[in-house]
């Protein structure tokens, strides 16, 4: 029978008048920009990283100026006196029968805050030298807009200078996994064999330490008396040298998969070399995949960040991060009492939920079928 | 089958040897030693240790040994049952380890069946009742689990707990039942303590099945079969338990591989704040003690642990998806 | 053309199904799609009616309607689907009932079953070929299991499995394409169905599957005398299968008649458009026709004739201003179109 082998034309049968026309990244950002939760994660950390780039203009004090007048001193108030914006000043007294220091506002002492003030020396974006501050009151007085601590330290500046390790930290750590996890899994998935088996080797054998204690036990073996600077460094190791084995394994099923499609076929028998095969077909297609999984390994690297720093065994103090700051928060006298001690929390959470929510965004607008 | 868990068990027994190695390396890493850290204690206190009692204390513990030679005897003393004895408390490593272990497992054995009772049953509700204001809820929630570290919420419960309920939260008995033995009150006050610590270790865990299963069972309710299961004429309910969950719920099976290990370690903040006599401050005493002993024999148990909770989780699994076979 | 014989139908001929004026929409993100705009036709007892068209004009959602399996962003805005089991028996309407309730779970799988397009997917992973069938004949036909089971074997022996037994017991992914294809005509017969919906059940097989499949369930549908409605976008497999055709277009159907005169009396420009497009054997010289442009946005609406932008005999003024009525060609034939050029 003649007609056995017949089919009707295919048309196709929704034609969205730009598909086609349109780069593919330009259909993600519209994808995501529908997600409004994701957008907003997006807005809070681009503040949150603009207001880390100002944090030393921004604070007002040294993040580790102690001054006992002001031990667990709460939030200034902020009033407007003869037309100036002031705050005022405190009288400290003991509380003997509960141990606590109370204080009471001097009314009649009102502290203007200045604009622009010379403070503590710095050096703006790491670079220029600077002493300019946003605010201040004059000397021998502080402000503490969100509290002080129990050596009377700005929470308002601990929070701003904590914030320069706390959004790095985590940041930098998945970005060196990402860049490791990438070439081990592109070299495994592509060249298979041999290099494929030893490498899924190592990655079988440090997958089976469980992380928390092998986290654990690497801070533990960091030198304790380092420089805040070689510390940082040393721990956004660990967070790597940890992370990148999941990566790996995701960039490797990928790129078998894309190995393995037609047109890297096409680019093989046109004599494309390796190189040209990986970066012209592999990565780009599994570029999208890899900044998914690490935009949503971010938020886990922060935390982790946090509870080595709670446990006392990340950033040391003098140097400050949030986690540092979670580590005073930590006990029920802190956090009934002095609620502002909860601040670093409530910042850390609304990061990490902020990475989350942009994350699950990128992942949708990229691939709305997964 | 059988061959295959045989060849797994092999494989399992050298990984262990190979991170046993590398576990104990990194532990001795820091540098001095544990005797530094209890003469220095011992100095502080004010009593002076003479040389030729450091010299015998240093010979019996062999701490300048090389590193290949502590390593060794380490592995020969496990072998033979014997875990060491502790430099901080001279206790029996294997004593004080098991006691600690069996309070880790049993949270985390009540933590993942929560986990699960809980996880499941929400993600399927979220997913058939999408974009709903239930749905949005449950979405809020998981975020929020997500993003909320497990320690902060014990703090806040424990806050809560004591402020509101007038509750004894922390450790795992009252003080009036510490040096009783078992009984049914006893028990009772055991789990008045612990149910915090259970539902705060599940928390996170609980937020993120959520999320998986929610995801998949929407992929799994676009599938054909499912469309073949009302087809037939089944009740919906049957349709989604029978045939839409099972084929969803993969990586929760999956899950139990990692979740168990990662729920007996990740109560480390939690117990520290609960002061929980759990595994995970125990380990990080060690390691901050440089008890190298007691330090790799945890992180080698643990690591047992998370290989068999990935065998049991693979054999599960092969049992769940018939498409999976075990080679 | 056609090696089927085919009797002519009556008006008065009794109906398994009649469907009138069938309304379905969808509210999607993007906008509402008006997937059926009054669909109308009936499906006479004993016989096989084919629902041809292309991709997107409705014919799988209309299967879907009369099981109410249509997903829940799909609403039906009117019409009726009559059903009636038995010759001289009492037509009910199923849009009366709730797509979950008790008395449509009663209709489905049990007087009326379903095949999909891909038996790759359509059988579920998890379970055995006989745990599913027996699904199927527990719920509406017997709770003993070892009755079931028998029943099982039968049907699937009914449908030429080779060894029923074994493949009772396999999973799925066991078999190859065809063979899961005849589990699931086992599974959709096992309940011996009144109506049986097929909706592009060999699409996904290769040729000679495909035939050996069509060629099952001629033999069946022979045998049981189930009705069939016949889902597929080739006229091929019409010609070998079915013994009425409905043609449809951007949700309506615009041209209803016997197979033979389909094929060698077609009306509608869009089935003359259709036939022109098959390939033939002999015919050497020349560009294989196709139909001009492509089928509209389905956001869109189309005034007049939805098929008068792509008809090359459209009637300006007429055709792009009012929609065609269904129009009876040939009473006696039961030949109805919808098209301005015979009304």
């Amino acid at each position: 029978m003649a007609v056995d082998a017949t089919q009707l034309p295919h048309t196709t049968a929704t034609q969205v008048e730009d598909v086609g026309q349109i780069p593919q990244w330009q259909l993600m950002v519209r994808r995501f920009r529908k997600s409004k939760l994701s957008v907003g994660g997006m807005y809070v950390l681009i503040v949150m990283y603009a207001i880390m780039l100002f944090s030393d203009f921004l604070a007002p004090y040294e993040h580790n100026r102690l001054d006992s007048n002001y031990a667990w001193g709460p939030p200034s108030q902020v009033q407007i006196v003869d037309g100036k914006l002031s705050t005022f000043a405190l009288k400290q007294t003991l509380d003997t029968e509960r141990l606590q220091w109370l204080y009471v506002v001097d009314e009649s002492n009102p502290l203007p805050i200045q604009f622009f003030v010379q403070g503590y020396e710095y050096r703006f974006l790491a670079i220029f030298p600077s002493k300019l501050h946003l605010f201040g009151v004059k000397d021998g007085f502080q402000i503490n807009l969100l509290g002080a601590d129990k050596d009377g330290k700005d929470v308002l500046s601990r929070l701003l200078k904590g914030s320069q390790i706390s959004l790095t930290l985590g940041f930098v750590g998945v970005v060196i996994s990402v860049i490791i996890g990438s070439i081990v899994g592109t070299a495994s998935g592509y060249f298979g064999g041999a290099i494929d088996n030893m490498i899924q080797r190592v990655i079988e054998l440090l997958r089976s330490f469980p992380d928390i204690p092998l986290f654990l036990s690497l801070a533990a073996a960091l030198p304790q008396n380092a420089p805040v600077e070689v510390r940082f460094f040393l721990i956004t190791i660990i967070i790597a040298v940890i992370g990148w084995t999941g990566l790996a394994r995701e960039v490797r099923g990928k790129v078998m998969s894309y190995r393995n499609a037609d047109y890297t076929a096409a680019s093989v028998a046109a004599g494309g070399s390796h190189w040209h095969i990986i970066t012209r077909h592999l990565i780009p297609n599994s570029l999208s995949h890899i900044i998914v999984v690490g935009t949503l390994a971010i938020p886990a690297a922060i935390g982790s960040e946090t509870a080595l720093s709670f446990l006392g065994l990340g950033i040391l103090p003098p140097a400050v991060s949030w986690g540092v700051m979670v580590r005073d928060a930590q006990t029920i006298e802190a956090i009934t009492t002095y609620p502002w001690m909860l601040l670093p929390v409530l910042v850390l959470i609304i990061t990490v939920l902020s990475f989350y929510l942009l994350g699950d965004g990128i992942r949708d607008a990229v691939d709305p079928y997964a | 089958m059988l061959n295959y868990i045989a060849r797994r068990l092999i494989n399992m027994i050298v990984l262990l040897v190979a991170v046993s190695f590398i576990g104990f390396f990194i532990i001795q890493l820091p540098p001095g030693t544990i005797l530094d850290v209890q003469l220095q204690k011992l100095r502080q206190m004010g009593g002076d240790v003479p040389r030729d009692q450091v010299k015998a204390l240093e010979l019996r513990y062999g701490v300048n040994d090389p590193f290949i030679v502590k390593y060794l005897k380490w592995v020969q003393r496990s072998a033979e049952g014997d875990f060491g004895t502790s430099y901080l408390t001279d206790q029996s490593v294997g004593e004080r380890i098991w006691g600690r272990l069996s309070v880790s497992l049993g949270l985390s054995l009540f933590a993942l069946i929560f986990t699960w009772l809980v996880s499941i049953p929400i993600g399927v509700y979220s997913a058939t009742h999408r974009y709903t204001t239930p749905d949005y809820i449950v979405t809020f929630i998981q975020f929020i689990g997500l993003a909320v570290p497990g320690f902060l919420l014990a703090l806040i419960i424990l806050i809560f707990a004591t402020r509101y309920f007038n509750q004894q939260v922390g450790g795992i008995n009252s003080s009036e039942f510490m040096d009783q033995p078992m009984s049914l009150a006893k028990f009772m006050d055991m789990v008045n303590h612990l149910w915090i610590a259970v539902l705060v270790l599940a928390f996170g865990a609980t937020a993120g099945l959520t999320r998986i299963m929610r995801a998949n069972l929407l992929d799994v309710l676009n599938m054909q079969y499912i469309q073949t299961a009302r087809a037939k004429g089944l009740d919906e309910a049957v349709v989604i338990w029978k045939h839409a969950v099972r084929n969803a719920i993969h990586p929760l099976v999956m899950s139990l591989g990692t979740l168990l290990p990662a729920l007996v370690v990740g109560e480390t903040l939690v117990a520290q704040v609960l002061s929980l006599p759990t595994i995970g401050p125990m380990y990080l005493d060690a390691l901050r003690a440089e008890d190298m002993y007691l330090a790799g024999t945890i992180l080698v148990m643990l690591s047992a642990l998370l290989l068999i909770g990935n065998l049991l989780a693979d054999l599960l699994l092969a049992w769940v998806d018939p498409r999976i076979r075990l080679e | 053309m056609t090696s089927q014989p085919t009797t002519p139908i009556t008006t008065t001929a009794d109906d398994v199904v009649r469907v009138e004026n069938l309304k379905v929409n969808f509210y999607t993100q993007l906008g509402v799609v008006r997937a059926l705009n009054g669909v109308s036709f009936n499906i006479p007892r004993g016989k096989v009616l084919g629902i041809v068209g292309e991709s997107g004009c409705g014919k799988s959602i209309t299967g879907m309607s009369i099981m109410q399996l249509v997903t829940s962003v799909g609403k039906t805005e009117g019409g009726k689907i009559l059903f009636n089991e038995s010759a001289g028996g009492n037509p009910i309407n199923i849009l009366d009932y709730e797509r979950n309730s008790p008395e449509m779970r009663k209709i489905r799988g049990n007087n009326i079953s379903m095949i999909f397009q891909e038996p790759m997917s359509s059988l579920n992973p998890c379970y055995t070929i006989s745990n599913q069938i027996e699904e199927a004949i527990r719920l509406h036909q017997t709770n003993d299991k070892v009755e079931s089971r028998n029943r099982a074997i039968e049907v699937l022996t009914k449908v030429g499995m080779p060894n029923p037994d074994r493949i009772a017991d396999s999973f799925p992914h066991e078999l190859s394409g065809g063979m899961r294809q005849r589990a699931m005509i086992a599974m959709a017969l096992s309940c011996t169905p009144t109506l049986l919906i097929a909706d592009e059940p060999t699409t996904a097989l290769d040729v000679t599957t495909e035939a050996s499949i069509l060629d099952l369930m001629r033999e069946l549908q022979s045998e049981i005398g189930t009705s069939i409605m016949f889902i597929t976008h080739n006229m091929g497999v019409v010609a070998q299968m079915c013994d009425e055709v409905a043609v449809m277009y951007l949700g309506r159907v615009v041209e209803r008649a016997s197979v033979d005169d389909i094929f060698y009396e077609p009306r509608h420009p869009y089935t003359i458009a259709l036939l022109q497009s098959i390939p033939r054997l002999g015919r050497t010289k020349g560009r294989l026709a196709s139909i001009e442009g492509s089928v509209p946005d389905p956001y869109s609406r189309v005034n007049g004739c939805p098929f008068h932008p792509r008809c090359p005999v459209a009637i300006k003024g007429v055709c792009d201003t009012i929609l065609p009525e269904e129009t009876i060609v040939d009473a006696a034939k039961g030949h109805t179109v919808r098209c301005h050029l015979y009304s």
